[in-house]
Parts: structure tokens; C-alpha cells; sequence
């Protein structure tokens, strides 16, 4: 259940959908009528906890105003977390003290590590995971956050005044109204509102609206976004139905059993909550012809499979499987839903065929000849929030549970690199609503716009992470400099510097920034990655010390397959390189001095890792800093490209440039169409404003110091 | 003594079981950017060329070329005996200077050689430091915008400098075109296809093997079904002696292709050494709609009869080169059919030629018939071919062109009749040779201006770009072959595909995605 605590501020949580008393102001202003934030996040998904939680622990006294306090942390799509490329992004969201990988230590029903060998670079941290525990676990975390006020309400619109001069931008965002009237004013917003925007949830030939009926605060803040000029594009998505526990034969299907130890998502964590032997097992099964000619024969009762909307090039419904790859085989994993769920998932069986066509092609899978298709009651009407696949209204008795959902997404390239819009100053969007899909994409963001928000009120400089960092770098600038036509999911194959950026070191690459530059970050934390970068780069440089003839090598680690026909000396760093090798069995060849490097069972894990990568890692590195010099470039953000004359780009670059507003040569050098002279001419440009800024810095010094003066005396007065 | 330790530590890298290779002492460190270099000196006769070098393995660079002295004072002009580090062949003796970071063009470390400009001791000069480790042959601007970025050009200085890079970017692509155009460029691009196709198949096992049902079969085409699925039995190298662990994971068939690719790529890089028939020079193409006298005006200026002429239009058929030397400069001179429509499948393949042979063109020569001003034929290449270029602004000098209206002597006393409105042109006759002075005077010019230009050099650059690239795909493959972890079996065929597609174009990971998406059946 709920954990009421206030931390010093007031939270309100409330189980009835009858609007609640506004949030008061905490004690130091007695009687305030306008209740006043640092930051309101509006939606409570995957990106809307991250990002709340994230401005709270930056300082920020933060909002987080969410249809229903009992749907926050709802897992409404499929029931696990992590995989290839979305568990580098859920290690480097725990890098910055973020939340879904802590929860998921806490929840899963079956972890398993993907990739296993692959290489450590590719690794994907996966568990199944308990709905209804992570969904509590989730809520007793946020509820106890200090500075953040939770609340129930819809939101209507947003409050609009004045920009800032100092910044671009349209007009900035000043607070939200509610759909009662009532209005709660706030320094940074951030929209979190998933599929929200007029989804659409379609079932065969039927189609009905996302979100509870007669919603009108969707409408109203889609209108505000659409009149205020954003660009608005539309997405598709699917969702499979549910099958009863107890109605699957499992006996005659293959079963998988989880990894054995489990391995952790959080690096503040040496295990998980629950032993291996007690995990739940996946179950493996495929489809067969009849499962096509069903498909094939009631094509046209299936109007989402054949709309123009554009849904992934991968195949996220069963229904383009069959038609883009006829006569296959295509696997099914039935996937628990949790510890006590008598729910399967069945992954990889999402459609939206007419309900009674569902059961019928479920029943000829193997294992599921009985299968009962279930309406979860726990999942599905609880969804009055659309994650992932949209929210089915309690309105609805909907027959089958399989569905796919249409949505409105904002184009991306809109957004800066801090997720902050373009247009409205102060106002952040993280999650689906930027065109992605998946929980750990949208926690990323999340995570990010929540530091932003928080930076951006106490006027620090955005925290941006750039490719050459995290896959959540590339994540937001594959966004904001290319956009998105399909919902954008992280692959470890879009990212350039992949051998840098793995799941292992991720706090050496985001903690620290994370502590110093945002503030996101515990002391507890910051001191253990420091310890732990101090200690592998210590580790690295004693291996490298340590030399031996490679003969002397084979005698002290026969099972190592060194060759001896090579006279140079090798150092214990190329030793550990060997599959067969690792920091326990250096460290009995040569106990003095690489003992103590055995001692913390990740940071000898770690060192072999480094060991592995070590000589390609010299070479990326190069790279690397050749992008970070074109990243260190920043264009002037008011830059108005389109009528800017100094600079001689074509009308075509102009436009690009206009539109994805790069902030920096390094992106524009990545928009499609922006050529090398254009990027000089703005390198150009670049070098003229620095030269005629520093120079105005000389003089706003004796501005400001004027104008401290000034406040001096009207003090005084 | 480097030539030794490099030596070992590349039989090292070729060991059987060895990962990776281990660096020479002497490499640079890695963080300040890649060392470029390049001919910096213009093409055309001249006794002595000036390649530059800029980066932090410049001094690297020197002392490997100078081994065994050592690097000369600062700033001091010194003979030093330069020999190719990877055989120890003297290439010339040459004056060098050495100018450490930041006085210097670019701010960063630079070396400038000042060979003797013969192309064989410039392009073994080239290909000598396109051997050394952290160098690469700069891209079109490298050197310009550096010494920008740190600050070296004042804005006055770097007002044209966009310009510059336009036209450097322009003839390198002219210059890629005609280097691809032809077997090696079909080589280049096939392989390119092999290797994306390749790496598209490895990511897909990354990405999707075992987290999005990656389906069995996807690679049936080489039968290897069985490791796909999510879990798959290990399988070891012990079992499987004769592959190598990428062989398990990609499909037999694309493994097999990667290996006849370095095969091939190898005996390339062989055969390439001796000698690929240099096309250097400016490349001129006469150009103009039939009968205009194109052909007259190739056979005057190679003074030999390079082209059958005859007052029937349409006589050329077929793009015909030859070499000349026109006011000093090397020049490749191209005679082309003339441009019309509607003729033979014959013609219609010269007209096609023509076009593609203009697009390859440092200079053009617009042939106008001057009596004959008014006519269809005329008014359409005046508005197509002249305007196109021209209305590039003269400073963008991307492609020059010269319009040269013939026949001058069938013109009335009183000149030119009524006609279109003429761009800048000049009045020639190839029958009389009247004009032909002034005529040459404008083509010295426009040449100048062409040969001058440090970046139109490319042929002997380009030549050192290929073999660059072409070398750090083999020893990519290489990597490739050696490698048991999968992340960097992905990388090396990354390094691979990444050095092919400098050369062809292309290579970004939404075409690796595409062939994805194409051919597994990925999601869930």
C-alpha cells in the first residue's frame, strides 16, 4: 500500500477519481492562494516518475500531477524490463540515480542476462517482472520522495506569459490549468503524457477513443500545442491479449529457466531481492501455417494492419510478421506477469484482429489449444494513462484484450538536446510523446528533462549527454538532430562508439558528471563510483606494469593459449585478454601485487572487460575527442536561420538548420543535407560571435556591476 | 629501429590466437585528433611539390620517413634522405621543415616536405605516410578549417574560405567520380555491399538475437539455423577447428564473402602498387550541341587529328581523351558527341556520355556554333548546359567554363546576328585560326586557375586515398578474422565498411537498419 509521508511537504495521493484540493505551499508561506512550483511534471509513466523524482533530488520542489496516483509505475505493455540497448540506457538512468533499475532489483520474477557471449560491450540486462510489484514498489518510492507532491488531476491547458530575452522561444510556460479551473503556477513544466495525445485504440474494424470518455483535457492541451505551431506526427503500436495461466499446457513446450546468480540492474546493488531457484520460468513456443491463413483470410476485418500510419519497420504485430515473412515459424514466449499473476504474456503474438478471431488463432499454437483468452481486469482498466500502448477506457467492455493503439507525437527535432522545446521556453517533453517507444527510452528522457527542468530553474547550464557518452546521448540526438518517422527504439547498432559505451562503466561515464554538473546524484553514490574509477584505473596500470616472457606466462597459466614463439615481453593486460584468463587466475600467478584487484568481484569482472576492449578502445578514443571538439562548438541558440546574412548557406540548409535548430557544429555536421561548407560557414559565424561576445563580456562586467549597484541602493531605499 | 618493433608488433597482430595488436612505442597518443596530410602544392610542372602533414603524429611521421635522424631544429630548412618505412626503398632526397604546434599554419604540429615533383616520388611520398600509423590523407578543407579552429585565419582571411571548401569538395567529387568510374569504382562499390551486408547481418545477431525472437532461419541461405534462437547451445571453437568464430555467427555464405573480399582487397593492394594508369592532369571537355565544331577544336589544340571531322552532325559518337600539354599545364582532353535528342541508340549512348563526362569536368569548353546562334539546338545548350554552370557565382568556381563561339569567319562584317543574350564569350575560327591567340590566352588563364588551386591535385592524392582506405579495410578484415568477441567481430567490420564508403559514399547505420529490417523479421 501507500506510504503517506510528507518529507516536510505536503503530499497528496488520493484513490477516488473526485478532483482534490490543490497542493498547498509548504510552511514558509502561510496563506498562498495560487499553489507555486519549481517544477510540475504532468503524466506519472516511465518518463513522468523519472522526471519528477529527478528535479526533486536536483532540489527542485517539484509537482507531479498524474490521472490516478494508483497507475503510477504501471507497466502497461509487456511485463520486463531491460535488453539489448535498453539495459545500457536502464544502467546509465541507475548512473544518474535514477529509479526503474532499482525498482526492477526489486521486482523481477526472472532475470537473464542477453548476449552472454556476444562480447561484454553488447550485453542486455533483461528480467520479467512482477506488474504489481514494481507498480508498488514504484509508488512507495516516489510517494517518499523529498520535494515531491504527487496529485491527481487532469490537466487542461498551460499557462503562457512573457519570453525570457535572454532566451528564444515564443512565449514561455508559467504553469498548467486544470480541468476543474484551477490553476498551479510553476517555473519548468515538463509534458510526460505518453500516448495521450488523441489515441485512438482500435480493434479490427473498431476503433475508440484513448483515455477516459469525454476527456476533454487531452483536447484542450493538444490544442494549445497545436496552435502554438509545434509539428505533430502520428505513430502506431500494438499490444497482445493475455492468456489464463492455467489454461497453457506447458508440459509439451520449452522451458527457460533464468540466470544463475542473477545480475543486479543497479551498480548500487550486489543482488536481487529474490534467489534464483525461486524465479519463474519463460516458455518457448512458434506458430504454424494455420496461424498465417487466419491472418491471411481476415485481412480485411484488420483495419490497423493496412492504414497509412506509420508503424516500425520491425514487425511489432503477428499480423505484419506473417505478411512480410510468409511461411515461417515464428516464436511466441509466454512470459509471466508476475509472482501471483495467473496471467501470461504471450511476446510476440501483439494484433488486432476481431476479438473472436483472436482465440481462434491463439488456439492453434502449440501448447495454447486451450488456451483462455483473459480480459485483466488489473491491467487493462487500470489504464486510464497510456504508456506503451494506450489506455482503454472502463467504459469499454471490450471483449479481448489484443489492440493497437494510434497516437499523436511531436516531431522531436523541436526539442534541444535538454529536451527543452524549441518554442516555449521552460517547457520539457520527455517519453512517447517525443516519438519512442519503450519504458527505458522513456526513462532516459525522463531523467534528463527532470534535471533540465531543475537546471533551468536555477539558471545553471543544461545537462546534456553527448553520443560520445551514453546511449542516452545518442538516443535524444538521433532525436532532436534526425527526428523520427517510426517509434524510435534503441538499438546498440545506431551507436558509433559502442565498445565505449557499455553496461559496465556507466558510472564511470555519467555519475560523476551526474553529481557535479546536475546535482541528480547521492553522496553515497558519487563515492562509490569515484572509489570505483580510481580503483580500475590503478588495476589498469599495474597490469600494464607487470611483464613477463610469454614462456614464463604458459608455465604460470598453463590453461592460457599463449603462444611462446614470440620473444617481446607481454604485459599481464594482454594476458587477461585471453578468453580462457581472468583476474583470478592472474591473480594466483602473480599474487603481489594483483591480489587485492580480486578482492570486489565487479571490479576484477571490470578490469577483464577493460582488458578485452583495450586496444580498440585507444583507437575509438581518438575519435571520440574529434567529435567532442565539434560538440565544444556551440552555435548561438537565437541564430534566426532563416534570414540570418552573414552567413551564405543555401535556401535548403537554411531550412534544416531552422527546423532542427542544432546547438551545436558537431550536430549540425549530422543534420542529412548540411554540407561541409555550410558547416564552415557556421563555424565561421560561430568564431565572429565568440570574438564579439568576449568582448561584451568586457563590458556587461562593468553593466553588472552598475546594476548590483543599482539594487544596492534601491535595497538601501 | 621503429621498422623493428613495428615489425614485431604487426607479426604479433597476425599471431594465431592473439586479439589485438600491441602498439609501438613510438605511436602518439591518442585525443588531439587525427594527423592529415596532403599535396599542397599545385599540379602542373613544377620542380618542387610541398605535402604538409598537421596533427599530433606530424613529428612521428618525420622521423619515420627521416629514420634513422632525428627531427631537424624548428623552423629550419633541412636535406633529409626520405625512404618508405614499410620496405626502407629511398624515395628522394628532400628539404623538410618542422614546425611544432602552435607556431605553426594550423596551429597544431605540421611537417612540410618539399619533394621533387616528379608524380612518382610525390605519390610514393604520399603513400609512405598514408602508411604510418594515425595519419590520413585530409579531407577536402581539413587544413583550412584547423588552422580556423585554432584560431590561425583572421576573418578577413577566412571570408572566402567557404568558397574554398565548396570548390575543394566539388573537385574532390569530380575527382571521386572519374577514380570510380570504371573497374575499380565497381570493385570499391561491390565490396562496399558485401561488408554492409555483412555488418547489417552481425548487428542483427546483436541486436535482435536473442531479445526480439531474431527468427530461426532467418540465414537459412546458409544453413547455420540452428545458433539463432535465444538459447543456443555454445558452440566452441574446439568443435568447429576450421571456422573462426565469426564464421559460427555470421551465415557461411556472407563469412565466405567477407574472406574472398580480403583476398581480392589484398591482391588489389598488390597489383595497385605498380601501377593503375594515372589520369592526371585537368580534365577539359569540349562540349556543345552537333556540328559545332568541337571536334576542329580538339585536333588544333593537340595538333594532331585526334577526331574525325566532317560537316555532318553527329560524326562523334564516343568520348575521345587524349593528353596534351596546353601553356604548360597537363591537360586530359576530352572530345565529346554533340548534345541532342531524338537520334540513334549509337548517338544516344555518346549523348549520354557526353553528359556524364561533364559532370567530371574541371573545365568546359562550351562550343557555339556563332552562325548559327538562333537555331534550337543552340538556344537549348545556352539555357541547359552554359546557364547551369554559370549561374554558379564566379567566386563558388566549383566547374569553369569557357564559351567559345566557332565559325567566326562565316560571320557578317557587321558580327554577331540577333540572337539570344550571350554570357561572356570569345569569337574563334578553327578554319581561319583567327581568335586563336586570344582564345589561348583565356584557356592559360582558366587553367591556372584550375591547376593552381592545391586541391585540384587529386590524382595523385586520391591515388594515396585509396590506398589508404583500401590498406586500413585489409587490416580491419584482419582484425575481423582474429576476433571471439562478437562486439568487436561488429567493430572491425564497422572499421572495414567505414574506410570502403570514404571512398564510394554512403554508410550510415539507418542503410545497416534497412537491411535489417529487410531481411529478419524482427519485433515482438
Amino acid at each position: 500500500m501507500f506510504y503517506f509521508r510528507g518529507c516536510g511537504r505536503w503530499v497528496a495521493a488520493s484513490f477516488t477519481k473526485q478532483q482534490f484540493p490543490l497542493a498547498r505551499l509548504s510552511s514558509d508561506s502561510a496563506a498562498p492562494r495560487t499553489p507555486h512550483f519549481d517544477v510540475i511534471v504532468i503524466g506519472g509513466g516511465h518518463a513522468g516518475t523519472e522526471a519528477a523524482t529527478a528535479a526533486a533530488r536536483c532540489g527542485s520542489r517539484t509537482l507531479l500531477l498524474t490521472h490516478r496516483v494508483d497507475t503510477i509505475g504501471q507497466m502497461s505493455c509487456n511485463p520486463s524490463f531491460g535488453g539489448i540497448g535498453k539495459g545500457h540506457l536502464m544502467r546509465e538512468v541507475d548512473a544518474l540515480d535514477g529509479l526503474c533499475s532499482r525498482i526492477c532489483d526489486q521486482s523481477g520474477v526472472h532475470y537473464k542476462v542477453l548476449n552472454r557471449r556476444k562480447g561484454p560491450a553488447v550485453w542486455g540486462l533483461r528480467a520479467q517482472i512482477d506488474r504489481k510489484l514494481y507498480k508498488q514498489n514504484m509508488q512507495k518510492e516516489v510517494l517518499n520522495t523529498p520535494l515531491l507532491t504527487v496529485q491527481e488531476g487532469a490537466v487542461e491547458d498551460l499557462i503562457l506569459t512573457e519570453p525570457e530575452p535572454e532566451h528564444t522561444g515564443k512565449c514561455r510556460v508559467s504553469g498548467v490549468v486544470l480541468v476543474d479551473g484551477s490553476t498551479v503556477y510553476a517555473e519548468s513544466v515538463i509534458l510526460t503524457t505518453g500516448t495521450f495525445l488523441r489515441g485512438m485504440i482500435v480493434i479490427g474494424l473498431e476503433t475508440h477513443p484513448a483515455g477516459r470518455l469525454g476527456d476533454q483535457p487531452s483536447i484542450g492541451l493538444a490544442q494549445t500545442l497545436e496552435k502554438l505551431g509545434f509539428v505533430v506526427g502520428r505513430l502506431k503500436t500494438g499490444t497482445p491479449p493475455r492468456i489464463a495461466k492455467e489454461s497453457i499446457n506447458f508440459s509439451i513446450l520449452n522451458k527457460h529457466t533464468p540466470d544463475n546468480p542473477s545480475i543486479p540492474f543497479s551498480f548500487t546493488n550486489e543482488t536481487v531481492w529474490i534467489k534464483p531457484e525461486d524465479q519463474l520460468p519463460c516458455y518457448l513456443t512458434h506458430t504454424n501455417p494455420k496461424v498465417d491463413e487466419i491472418v491471411l483470410k481476415n485481412l480485411h476485418l484488420n483495419s490497423h494492419v493496412k492504414e497509412t500510419t506509420r508503424g516500425p519497420r520491425y514487425c511489432p504485430s503477428i499480423e505484419s510478421k506473417v505478411l512480410r515473412f510468409p511461411n515461417r515459424l515464428h516464436q511466441v514466449w509466454l512470459e509471466p506477469e508476475g509472482m501471483d499473476s495467473d496471467l501470461i504474456y504471450p511476446q510476440g503474438l501483439s494484433m488486432t484482429l476481431p476479438a473472436e478471431l483472436q482465440e481462434k488463432m491463439i488456439t492453434c499454437i502449440r501448447g495454447l489449444e486451450k488456451a483462455k483468452v483473459i480480459q485483466p481486469d488489473g491491467v487493462l482498466l487500470l489504464l486510464p494513462r497510456m504508456e506503451c500502448n494506450g489506455a482503454i477506457s472502463s467504459h469499454h467492455n471490450l471483449p479481448l484484450p489484443g489492440y493497437g493503439v494510434q497516437y499523436d507525437y511531436l516531431d522531436p527535432r523541436q526539442i534541444t538536446p535538454s529536451l527543452e522545446t524549441h518554442l516555449v521556453q521552460r517547457l520539457f517533453f520527455a517519453g512517447q510523446i517525443n516519438g519512442t517507444t519503450g519504458y527505458e527510452e522513456a526513462a532516459a528522457q525522463g531523467v534528463i528533462a527532470g534535471i533540465n527542468a531543475s537546471l533551468r530553474v536555477s539558471r545553471k547550464p543544461p545537462f546534456v549527454v553527448s553520443r560520445t557518452e551514453g546511449y542516452i546521448g545518442v538516443l535524444i540526438d538521433d532525436l532532436t538532430t534526425l527526428g523520427t518517422s517510426e517509434p524510435y527504439r534503441m538499438f546498440t547498432s545506431r551507436v558509433e562508439f559502442r565498445l565505449s559505451l557499455r553496461p559496465d562503466n556507466a558510472d564511470s561515464r555519467l555519475t560523476l558528471r551526474g553529481y557535479k554538473d546536475a546535482g541528480c546524484v547521492s553522496q553515497q553514490r558519487y563515492e562509490r563510483a569515484c572509489w570505483m574509477k580510481s580503483s580500475l584505473e590503478e588495476g589498469i596500470s599495474v597490469l600494464k606494469s607487470i611483464e613477463f616472457s610469454s614462456s614464463k606466462w604458459k608455465n604460470l597459466i598453463p590453461e592460457a593459449s599463449i603462444s611462446t614463439s614470440r620473444s617481446l615481453p607481454v604485459r599481464a593486460l594482454d594476458v587477461l585478454k585471453y578468453e580462457e584468463v581472468d583476474m583470478d587466475s592472474l591473480a594466483k600467478a602473480v599474487p603481489e601485487p594483483l591480489k587485492k584487484y580480486t578482492k570486489c568481484r565487479e571490479l576484477a569482472e571490470r578490469l577483464k572487460i577493460e582488458a578485452t576492449y583495450e586496444s580498440v578502445l585507444f583507437h575509438q578514443l581518438q575519435e571520440i575527442k574529434e567529435v567532442q571538439q565539434d560538440e565544444a562548438l556551440q552555435l548561438p541558440k537565437d541564430l534566426d536561420y532563416l534570414t540570418i546574412r552573414d552567413v551564405s548557406l543555401s535556401h535548403e540548409v537554411r531550412e534544416k538548420l531552422h527546423f532542427s535548430r542544432p546547438q551545436t557544429i558537431g550536430a549540425a555536421s549530422r543534420i542529412p543535407g548540411v554540407t561541409p561548407a555550410a558547416i564552415i560557414n557556421l563555424l565561421r559565424f560561430v568564431k565572429t560571435t565568440q570574438r564579439r561576445q568576449a568582448a561584451m563580456n568586457e563590458s556587461s562586467k562593468t553593466d553588472r556591476y552598475l546594476c548590483d549597484a543599482d539594487r544596492l541602493q534601491e535595497r538601501e531605499l | 629501429m621503429w621498422r623493428g618493433l613495428w615489425t614485431l608488433a604487426a607479426q604479433a597482430a597476425r599471431g594465431p590466437r592473439r586479439l589485438c595488436t600491441r602498439r609501438s612505442s613510438g605511436a602518439p597518443a591518442p585525443g588531439s585528433g587525427a594527423t592529415i596530410f596532403a599535396l599542397s602544392s599545385g599540379q602542373g610542372r613544377c620542380g618542387i611539390a610541398v605535402i604538409r602533414t598537421s596533427g599530433p603524429a606530424s613529428g612521428h611521421a618525420l622521423r619515420i620517413l627521416t629514420a634513422p635522424r632525428d627531427l631537424p631544429p624548428a623552423r629550419h630548412a633541412s636535406l633529409r634522405l626520405l625512404s618508405d618505412p614499410r620496405s626502407g626503398e629511398p624515395l628522394d632526397r628532400a628539404l623538410v621543415l618542422w614546425f611544432p604546434g602552435p607556431q605553426s599554419f594550423t596551429g597544431e604540429d605540421c611537417v612540410e616536405f618539399h619533394v621533387h615533383g616528379g608524380p612518382a616520388v610525390v605519390s610514393g611520398v604520399l603513400q609512405a605516410l598514408g602508411s604510418v600509423p594515425g595519419l590520413r590523407p585530409a579531407e577536402a578543407g581539413e587544413f583550412t578549417r584547423r588552422a580556423f579552429a585554432n584560431g590561425k585565419l583572421n576573418l578577413t582571411e577566412v571570408e572566402g574560405l567557404a568558397d574554398l571548401i565548396h570548390a575543394e569538395t566539388e573537385a574532390q567529387r569530380r575527382q571521386a567520380l572519374r577514380q570510380l568510374d570504371g573497374e575499380l569504382g565497381h570493385l570499391c562499390r561491390g565490396w562496399a555491399e558485401t561488408l554492409t551486408k555483412a555488418l547489417a547481418h552481425v548487428e542483427a545477431y546483436i541486436d535482435f538475437g536473442e531479445d526480439d525472437n531474431l527468427e530461426e532461419g532467418v540465414l537459412e541461405q546458409g544453413g547455420s539455423t540452428g545458433w539463432w534462437g535465444r538459447k543456443t547451445p555454445r558452440i566452441s571453437s574446439q568443435r568447429l577447428p576450421s571456422l573462426s568464430l565469426s564464421a559460427c555467427l555470421l551465415s557461411p555464405t556472407a563469412d565466405i564473402e567477407v574472406r574472398a573480399l580480403e583476398v581480392a582487397l589484398g591482391a588489389h593492394l598488390r597489383d595497385a602498387r605498380r601501377g593503375q594508369r594515372l589520369r592526371s592532369g585537368a580534365h577539359v571537355v569540349v562540349t556543345g550541341p552537333p556540328n559545332a565544331g568541337k571536334s576542329s577544336l580538339v585536333n588544333l589544340l593537340s595538333r594532331k587529328p585526334v577526331s574525325i571531322v566532317s560537316p555532318e552532325p553527329g560524326t562523334t559518337r564516343d568520348v575521345l581523351e587524349t593528353p596534351v600539354d596546353l601553356a604548360g599545364f597537363p591537360v586530359l582532353l576530352s572530345d565529346t558527341a554533340g548534345l541532342r535528342e531524338g537520334v540513334g541508340p549509337v548517338e544516344q549512348e555518346g549523348v549520354r556520355r557526353a553528359r556524364e563526362r561533364l559532370e567530371q569536368a574541371d573545365l568546359i569548353l562550351a562550343m557555339l556554333d556563332a552562325s548559327d546562334l538562333a537555331s534550337p539546338s543552340s538556344c537549348n545548350f545556352l539555357a541547359t548546359v552554359v546557364a547551369s554552370v554559370g549561374a554558379q557565382s564566379p567566386s563558388d568556381s566549383s566547374q569553369r567554363l569557357l564559351l567559345v563561339l566557332n565559325k567566326s569567319d562565316l560571320l557578317s562584317p557587321e558580327g554577331l546576328g540577333p540572337g539570344p543574350d550571350l554570357p561572356p564569350h570569345l569569337l574563334l575560327s578553327c578554319l581561319t585560326g583567327e581568335g586563336l591567340d586570344g582564345f589561348l590566352e583565356a584557356l592559360r588563364k582558366e587553367l591556372a586557375a584550375v591547376c593552381g588551386d592545391p586541391s585540384t591535385d587529386p590524382p595523385l592524392l586520391t591515388r594515396a586515398r585509396h590506398q589508404h582506405h583500401l590498406q586500413g579495410c585489409l587490416d580491419a578484415l584482419g582484425h575481423y578474422k582474429q576476433s571471439k568477441d562478437l562486439a568487436l567481430v561488429a567493430e572491425a567490420l564497422r572499421v572495414a565498411r567505414g574506410h570502403l564508403t570514404r571512398l564510394t559514399g554512403g554508410g550510415g547505420t539507418e542503410e545497416i537498419l534497412d537491411i535489417i529490417f529487410r531481411d529478419f523479421c524482427v519485433g515482438k
